[in-house]
């Protein structure tokens, strides 16, 4: 819980150029732009932290999601249910070795995908929150500030895109497929179950996302350490 | 028969045994996978526990699939974790996938299943403890400090950002029992202060990732920190000889004003301050001694001390024409006829028995004195005294005991609701108005007549003059005799005092009425005596005839002033009158306004004046009559 703390207020104190404000230097919104002066090593680090907050939040998110709604007995893994996460069909690598052997280019839409592949779903548990009756207040706070972080690491990350890759504007399609996985069920054991799967994949993705951001900054950094050897 | 029987019981014994061993083996027992731990989220490895092995030998293995796909895989190393241990390397290890995991145990009589387990590599991780402890001794302004500083563990890739450790420590001292813990976060060092000196300290750290379980601790290091004295402790010296400095000076001036502070926490006690009062008496356990020398036996004079008793005469006024007067007109005829004289002491409450509400009522008349409110009711009490009178009676008239030398018990003398208010009817006759605590009367009474001791008399009369705090004292000192309590230390009692006016109003109405008229006929009373208790005896001058102490007075056809209030300085405030037989017209305004221009100069002197002044004022007055005669005054005791 410190750590969280600390971590969040380590970004908020920081000048974030994603959300607009630079104070003393130049912000890099324009994509043609020469003049930003954010080395790609603070971009990094600023997108790192975000990563790890967003963890740090969805794992706690899931914790109480935990003690609120399911009982001991239905702790049950996910895998059991039936309910395995949507991203995982996809093909990340999934060992280190195979994700070190992955480009920077690779990582980066691997990220960017996640993220926007997570914006549409949270909102739907937002919602389906709201339907509970009791339904902690800490919990949906906490979903709602992983939405708005979220979108502002889709914007940090792009941003990487552009200064790392080189690229233009990257405009990924929305993945309908997320959307007809994630059916709306109102019956409530079964609506519990889902959002429950649906955090727990959330946190898992969140964990890549911020695995990958240290990465691309350990391989920026240089160092014999970050390549598979 | 008998030897079949034998055999076949041999061979079953034989045989039963074996049979038997044959039926022990089972299947093995269900085993159970106890944990799986990775160092470093790149490999893992997983422990099981072994069931029961069925009397055969058991061989385990353990199949796991990953969660998106149905392929089985087996174990690839079991044996460099260990027994019952599975290993998975790199290559094997996937993060971000659930490992379904199972083993199996078998023998040849069958196999058992353990129950599966899902793992996620990534929140499995433990990492290994730190390494390189060290633990140093640093200096600093302030005093010693320790240093400890470690490394991570050596698996665990933190370089690259795959892990994020954060770290734990805990140091204390080698012979205490409690550890002191402290978070330092990612770094890889922590500094540790206030300690003792000359002791050997012990630390420890441990690590963990941001999603995972906590390390072991490290194997402790030991130093050993050096003695020094702390600046601390020279500042508790410093102050310690100081408050110590300090409290010796304090004792001393304690002692010096010893008897000071002595009387300060200790305050004397006060002793008893009755005249007469003997503490050895009382100590030695005779109560009746000590009341009996207390009581004066001299009080009231008996008829043997009437000789040396100055008796004054009161004015009673008689209208026997108006038998049935009103209240109201009654006090209007009192008061109006009264001067102005100083307000009333009743500190401007206004209480039920005081003078300027009786004043109040006669509209143009100023009035404010107490001495006018005084003599209405005195005149009242005349009246009533004078029914008493006319019939013969020898009146016995109560007066407190208070032997108030001065004229300025008079108010006491009359006063009855210091007894309690008991004999209503009786004190109504010369009761005075509420004795406020200046108000002075000068009537004549002396000082002998209400003497009750021998000692009071001269005791007194310094006391009269004095304070009214000794005045009320001098009371107080007579409440034991009389077994009476007075608080008259500028206290009224209006309600008694209401109480008799009125019902003395009501006394007077039903009798013979109450009127002042200047042609009323007089009738002279004079005390005879105080009897024991504590009553005026009077008797009515014209039934005794007339008595030596008329003679100072005894001119026929002598006219008398009327008494229209005192002041504070025990003067009587006498008015002038025309004769009797004349009609009613006082001149008494003038003389009011007269004596009272001259009594404002006296009054400021405090109560020292004596009556000489009145005297003076009186003859200086420009109205006056041919048979204006004052009495009282120039023949009062003074005191």
């Amino acid at each position: 819980m410190n750590n969280s703390k600390a971590l969040h207020g380590c970004v908020l104190l920081l000048l974030w150029p994603f959300q607009g404000t630079t104070g003393s230097m130049a912000e890099c919104q324009d994509p043609g732009s020469t003049h930003c002066t954010i080395s790609l090593e603070k971009l990094l680090d600023r997108a790192i932290q975000h990563a790890e907050l967003i963890y740090l939040v969805s794992e706690k998110s899931l914790t109480l999601f935990e003690e609120m709604f399911i009982p001991f007995q239905v702790r049950i893994p996910l895998t059991q249910t039936g309910n395995t996460c949507t991203t995982s069909t996809l093909s990340i690598s999934t060992s280190r070795s195979e994700v070190q052997e992955n480009s920077d280019k690779w990582l980066l839409h691997s990220i960017l995908f996640l993220i926007k592949f997570w914006i549409d779903p949270l909102v739907k548990l937002q919602t389906s929150l709201d339907r509970y009756d009791n339904a902690p207040m800490a919990l949906i706070n906490k979903t709602k500030w992983i939405s708005d972080k979220l979108m502002n690491l889709a914007q940090g990350v792009t941003i990487l895109i552009q200064k790392m890759l080189g690229e233009g504007a990257v405009m990924l399609e929305q993945n309908n497929k997320s959307l007809a996985d994630y059916p709306v069920h109102f019956d409530m054991l079964e609506s519990v179950l889902r959002d429950y799967s649906l955090l727990a994949c959330f946190k898992k993705d969140t964990h890549k996302m911020e695995t990958f951001l240290k990465l691309l900054k350990c391989r920026q950094k240089g160092g014999l350490g970050c390549s598979l050897l | 028969m008998m030897w079949r029987d034998v055999g076949v019981t041999l061979i079953l014994s034989l045989i039963l045994p074996v049979v038997a061993q044959g039926a022990r083996h089972t299947p093995p027992g269900k085993p159970k996978l106890t944990s799986c731990r990775s160092p470093d989220k790149e490999t893992f490895t997983c422990w099981w526990e072994a069931g029961s092995d069925g009397g055969r030998p058991t061989t385990y293995s353990l199949f796991y699939h990953k969660e998106n796909s149905e392929t089985v895989y087996e174990c690839p190393d079991y044996h460099t974790a260990g027994a019952n241990s599975c290993f998975f390397n790199k290559n094997e290890t996937s993060i971000w996938v659930n490992y379904n995991i199972t083993v199996v145990a078998t023998n040849a009589l069958g196999n058992n299943f353990s129950d599966p387990v899902d793992i996620d590599v990534v929140y499995i991780v433990q990492p290994h403890t730190p390494e390189n402890v060290t633990v140093g001794v640093l200096e600093d302004k302030d005093g010693p400090f320790l240093r400890v500083s470690w490394e991570p563990p050596r698996k665990a890739d933190t370089r690259s950002g795959w892990i994020t450790l954060i770290y734990e420590l805990r140091v204390k001292l080698e012979e205490a029992e409690e550890w002191e813990e402290h978070r330092a976060g990612q770094q890889k060092m922590f500094n540790i202060f206030s300690l003792h000196s000359g002791g050997v300290y012990m630390a420890q750290v441990r690590c963990k990732p941001d999603h995972g379980f906590w390390s072991e601790w490290s194997t402790a290091s030991y130093v050993i920190v050096p003695d020094y004295i702390p600046r601390e402790r020279s500042m508790w010296i410093l102050i310690a000889v100081f408050s110590a400095f300090i409290f010796l000076i304090l004792t001393w001036i304690i002692t010096l004003n010893r008897s000071s502070v002595k009387h300060c926490l200790l305050p004397p006690v006060p002793g008893p301050k009755i005249k007469g009062f003997d503490q050895q008496l009382l100590k030695k356990g005779k109560p009746e001694e000590v009341f009996n020398s207390l009581v004066v036996q001299s009080f009231p004079p008996r008829s043997t001390d009437y000789e040396d008793l100055l008796v004054e005469y009161l004015e009673v006024y008689v209208n026997e024409k108006q038998e049935l007067m009103p209240e109201g007109k009654d006090l209007q005829d009192v008061g109006c006829l009264k001067s102005k004289s100083q307000s009333d002491n009743d500190s401007g409450r206004g209480s039920c028995d005081s003078h300027t509400l009786l004043m109040e009522k006669c509209g143009g008349v100023e009035s404010k004195d107490e001495s006018s409110y005084e003599e209405p009711e005195l005149l009242q009490g005349q009246a009533g005294s004078w029914e008493r009178l006319e019939r013969g009676d020898s009146q016995v008239v109560d007066t407190p005991d208070s032997s108030d030398g001065r004229v300025k018990t008079w108010p006491l003398v009359f006063s009855p609701s210091i007894h309690g208010s008991s004999d209503n009817h009786h004190y109504g006759t010369l009761e005075m108005p509420k004795q406020h605590s200046t108000s002075e009367i000068t009537y004549s009474v002396p000082d002998h007549l209400f003497a009750t001791s021998t000692s009071f008399p001269h005791h007194h009369h310094p006391e009269y003059r004095d304070s009214l705090g000794e005045y009320s004292e001098y009371r107080r000192s007579r409440s034991p005799s009389t077994g009476v309590a007075y608080h008259w230390e500028a206290q009224h009692h209006p309600q008694a005092h209401s109480n008799f006016n009125i019902r003395n109003l009501e006394r007077q109405k039903e009798a013979t009425g109450l009127g002042l008229p200047p042609s009323r006929s007089m009738e002279y009373v004079e005390v005879q005596k105080v009897n024991q208790e504590n009553q005026l005896v009077l008797k009515p001058l014209s039934s005794h005839g007339r008595d030596p102490f008329q003679v100072q007075f005894g001119r026929a056809g002598v006219d008398y002033s009327k008494v229209n209030g005192v002041n504070n300085d025990n003067v009587l405030l006498l008015q002038r009158q025309r004769e009797m037989a004349e009609a009613g017209q006082y001149c008494d305004y003038r003389e009011k306004e007269g004596a009272e221009a001259e009594r404002y100069p006296t009054q400021q002197q405090g109560k020292t004046t004596k009556d000489g002044p009145v005297a003076t004022q009186l003859q200086e007055s420009t109205c006056l009559t041919t048979s204006g005669y004052v009495d009282t005054a120039p023949t009062m005791p003074t005191f």
